[in-house]
């Protein structure tokens, strides 16, 4: 087995072997699940109206009852995972595409570069994501797209300010060292030498964002100015079924409870991996220590 | 100090306009041509005439910027194209409504949160320990508009005690009915605020609780009261400060939503309102007044931690 293998196996290991992490990782693999085979395991369609069960309570037709379109709840809520974990996917990927390479650049150089470019990203940080978001949106209309890129670039400050730090603990390392002074060009020490070797913390954040990613689509769309509908969104479910909180109270209460399990599914498996790369890292280094030990005597 | 904060408010200058350049072009990258953004889509040929003549669009970008920009710093934002009246004024009329209940929310996160972290930190491991970690968990976890819509099923629909969407009344004129109104949001937002306090406060006690002094206080036969209440507390809220300057940005994202759900007329359902009536110069105003608001509480917060702290070297 490759070596990489086999540290990646133990890592799962070490985080499935932790209640919370398990569960959430048992979760999250049945909404991905059902988002992905919802047309089979659904039989209903999420968009189609019927106006006869509108608002219809859960019942033996709709275990969740039927929204005031009378389509059903569940199948919203399950078409629904789809928007979001494909938003929230593209979202973090677009935070660290951009993201990670301006933390590599930023700490690898230092000096103007790195003043210039962190400098954007207070600026960015400087507005709370969600009205960051809010304004993009103002600019580029409501579509699926606006809403993936606006929530994206509230990432980028945490990819830049993480890797730049991972960076600057790795800019002096011998194995750094040794490739500048053999002659690698910055762009092959940067993308072949110091990243690969600052894969967990960006590995870490891309966990959290995504919960952070999820939370912020369902809010946007809570606000009315995420995915338009009539594409199902957890988040624009909650935000018509605030309208029939007396008429119909069970409404809002499923999309809400999947929402909420997914954000917290996800911030506990991220925050598990971070502990388990911390422990692993810790026991690396004891490891070292003991072979420099042995080495002396 | 004071030269200390003159300092801090330079450095944030750039930020500031930075940001107000990405603002102010806004405007341009809208579909369409940016008259149309500033005077509505229903603006008569005399308003459009007006615009161009106030704004100087027949001019060079950057004179148009510095025109924008001149207004911008004396408060000057143009005109709402939906009630026609000063951007300002419109923001300033919200103020009142967002303050009270950032503040109601704050002191239901201190009433909710200081004894969680405290008592989770004096029994770390324990059961009663796991049980308000987890309360923070959820408190920190839960979308701040589902806790919402489940506070209004709870209290409105079933129990029928408190209104679902709440007006503004002034504490200071009429405190009973202000309470009864702003009880329910501040709830909402104060529930994730008192998961902040839980879940930092507590990391930062239990990392107080292991100095020194604590066994000198201790052992000088102190009581445990006095230990944790005079002595740890405030030396654990030290580096707690940071987090607040940290959780800022999540909080004021929070009074967005929190006042969307009960549609409380403060500023965020303002920058709501203007987003949905495509309302630009109001936008462009409200974004402008919480980016300033957010990035004060930032120094405010450096200011306080270089305050509290005599270690630090501000000079």
């Amino acid at each position: 087995m490759k070596d990489g293998t086999r540290r990646a196996l133990g890592l799962a290991k070490r985080v499935l072997g932790r209640k919370g992490a398990l569960a959430g990782v048992l979760f999250l693999a049945t909404v991905v699940f059902i988002a992905i085979f919802a047309r089979w395991i659904i039989p209903y369609d999420p968009i189609a109206q019927d106006l006869v069960s509108s608002l219809e309570p859960p019942g033996r037709k709709h275990w969740f009852g039927a929204d005031e379109l009378g389509r059903d709840i569940l199948a919203r809520v399950a078409y629904g995972a789809r928007t979001s974990l494909l938003t929230a996917a593209g979202a973090v990927t677009v935070a660290a595409f951009f993201g990670v390479p301006i933390g590599l650049v930023a700490g690898f150089f230092g000096g103007w570069r790195d003043a210039i470019l962190m400098r954007i990203v207070d600026v960015l940080l400087s507005l709370p994501g969600i009205l960051f978001a809010m304004a993009l949106i103002a600019v580029l209309g409501r579509s699926q797209l606006a809403a993936l890129v606006a929530v994206g670039i509230t990432g980028i400050p945490s990819f830049a300010r993480i890797t730049r730090a991972q960076v600057l603990s790795l800019r002096k390392r011998d194995f750094v060292m040794a490739v500048e002074a053999l002659g690698g060009s910055s762009t092959y020490n940067m993308f072949m030498t110091v990243l690969p070797n600052s894969w967990s913390p960006i590995l870490v954040q891309v966990v959290i964002l995504s919960s952070v990613a999820i939370l912020l689509e369902a809010a946007l769309a809570f606000l009315g100015v995420g995915i338009p509908p009539p594409t199902p969104s957890w988040g624009e479910m909650l935000r018509t079924g605030k309208s029939y909180l007396y008429e119909a109270p069970y409404y809002a209460v499923l999309p809400g409870i999947v929402l909420t399990l997914t954000i917290l599914s996800l911030d506990t498996i991220g925050r598990t991996l971070a502990w388990a790369l911390e422990e692993r890292h810790e026991q690396a280094e004891e490891e070292a220590e003991e072979g420099d030990k042995r080495s002396a005597a | 100090m004071t030269g200390y904060i003159i300092r801090r408010l330079l450095q944030l200058l750039p930020v500031v306009i930075i940001a107000s350049v990405g603002i102010w072009g806004m405007i341009y990258a809208v579909p369409g041509s940016p008259i149309g953004a500033i005077v509505g889509e229903n603006g008569t040929q005399e308003q459009i005439q007006a615009a161009i003549e106030r704004l100087g669009l027949d001019q060079p970008i950057m004179v148009q910027f510095w025109q924008w920009f001149k207004g911008a710093i004396v408060g000057d934002f143009g005109y709402s194209t939906q009630s026609r009246d000063p951007v300002l004024q419109v923001i300033l009329y919200r103020i009142p409504a967002t303050v009270q209940l950032g503040v109601f929310a704050i002191v239901v996160g201190l009433v909710l949160g200081i004894p969680v972290a405290i008592i989770s930190a004096v029994y770390p491991g324990s059961w009663i320990d796991r049980a308000l970690s987890g309360w923070s968990a959820l408190a920190l976890g839960v979308p701040t508009f589902w806790l919402g819509i489940l506070l209004i099923l709870l209290f409105s629909v079933q129990l029928q005690w408190l209104p679902s969407a709440s007006g503004y009344v002034s504490f200071f004129e009429a405190p009973l009915q202000a309470i009864k109104n702003t009880f329910l949001p501040a709830l909402t937002l104060g529930t994730y605020v008192s998961g902040i306090f839980a879940r930092f406060l507590r990391a930062s006690l239990l990392g107080e609780l292991k100095a020194d002094y604590v066994r000198t206080a201790r052992s000088k036969g102190l009581k445990e009261r006095d230990v944790i209440g005079r002595h740890v507390l405030r030396n654990a809220l030290l580096p707690f400060v940071t987090v607040v300057g940290l959780m800022a940005a999540a909080f004021i994202g929070g009074t967005v939503v929190t006042e969307a759900v009960f549609t409380y007329p403060g500023i965020g359902r303002l920058l709501i309102q203007a987003i949905t009536t495509r309302d630009y110069p109001l936008i462009q105003g409200c974004i402008l007044f919480i980016l300033i608001v957010h990035v004060l509480i930032n120094l405010l917060v450096d200011v306080l931690y270089a305050y509290i702290d005599p270690r630090i070297d501000y000079s």
